[in-house]
């Protein structure tokens, strides 16, 4: 299956525990973004156990866990905001 | 009844994230304009104790463009839902001392009522859907606040 580049990031708690702020990630086209995150969760395991308590974003807008990916999205994955 | 309030549109508005002290009079002086009567703000600030623990200080860090983009669409709902004139929403990223002001909001308007109405609107929204985290520091240690998770969209799909 032939694949493609996606930017993906990590914000506070989840960039903490990965270590990772920003990477290129390389996907199999088609991919949706609940397997973007668990690709990311075989290599953090330690991810897997904030899949309840995060969302995740598409081009900047929150999108649901079955959106596909295309090439050059930005994907991030988001802890509850605190902001204020 | 969605637009028919409308006074101005957004592009009067001031969204911004900064690391520097927010200055609240100058942005009281942005919105304030001769056909207002009315101008109610926001002073977010950092508090001295969490939970009844002591903070030393916060750290806050954002997802800057998607941050701005939030910031930029509840103000573009507080025009269609309330007849205001002019918003600013300036939230402060990096460490802040207790007392410093992490955001505030500025919206005037002709009358009190919407002026009021929309303030809330903005606080409460920013505080459910803009993509920024707070790290509060104690004497002996730090944690992640809390937070909302932010409501996500129904599943892909029915859309494209």
């Amino acid at each position: 299956m032939p694949s493609i580049r996606v930017k993906v990031l990590f914000f506070g708690r989840l960039r903490e525990l990965t270590g990772l702020a920003e990477e290129m990630g390389e996907l199999p086209e088609g991919a949706t973004l609940a397997q973007v995150f668990e690709r990311y969760a075989e290599r953090y395991p330690r991810l897997a156990g904030f899949r309840n308590s995060m969302v995740v974003s598409r081009n900047q807008e929150f999108a649901a866990w079955d959106t596909r990916v295309s090439a050059g999205d930005e994907i991030a994955f988001l802890p509850p905001v605190s902001g204020g | 009844m969605l637009g028919q309030f409308k006074v101005t549109a957004i592009e009067q508005d001031k969204f911004e994230l900064v690391r520097e002290v927010i200055d609240p009079e100058a942005l009281v002086r942005l919105v304030r304009a001769g056909q207002d009567g009315a101008i109610v703000t926001f002073d977010g600030f950092v508090r001295n104790e969490s939970h009844g623990r002591e903070t030393s200080y916060l750290e806050y860090e954002a997802y800057e463009s998607m941050a701005l983009g939030k910031m930029k669409e509840i103000a573009a709902q507080m025009h269609e839902k309330f007849a205001i004139h002019r918003v600013a929403i300036v939230h402060r990223l990096g460490r802040l001392e207790i007392g410093e002001t992490s955001v505030f909001i500025a919206v005037s308007a002709p009358h009190r009522g919407a002026a009021f109405d929309a303030c809330r609107y903005a606080i409460d929204t920013l505080k459910r859907t803009v993509p920024i985290w707070k790290k509060e520091y104690f004497a002996d240690g730090a944690v992640w606040a809390e937070g909302e998770l932010p409501p996500t969209p129904p599943s892909a799909k029915s859309a494209s």
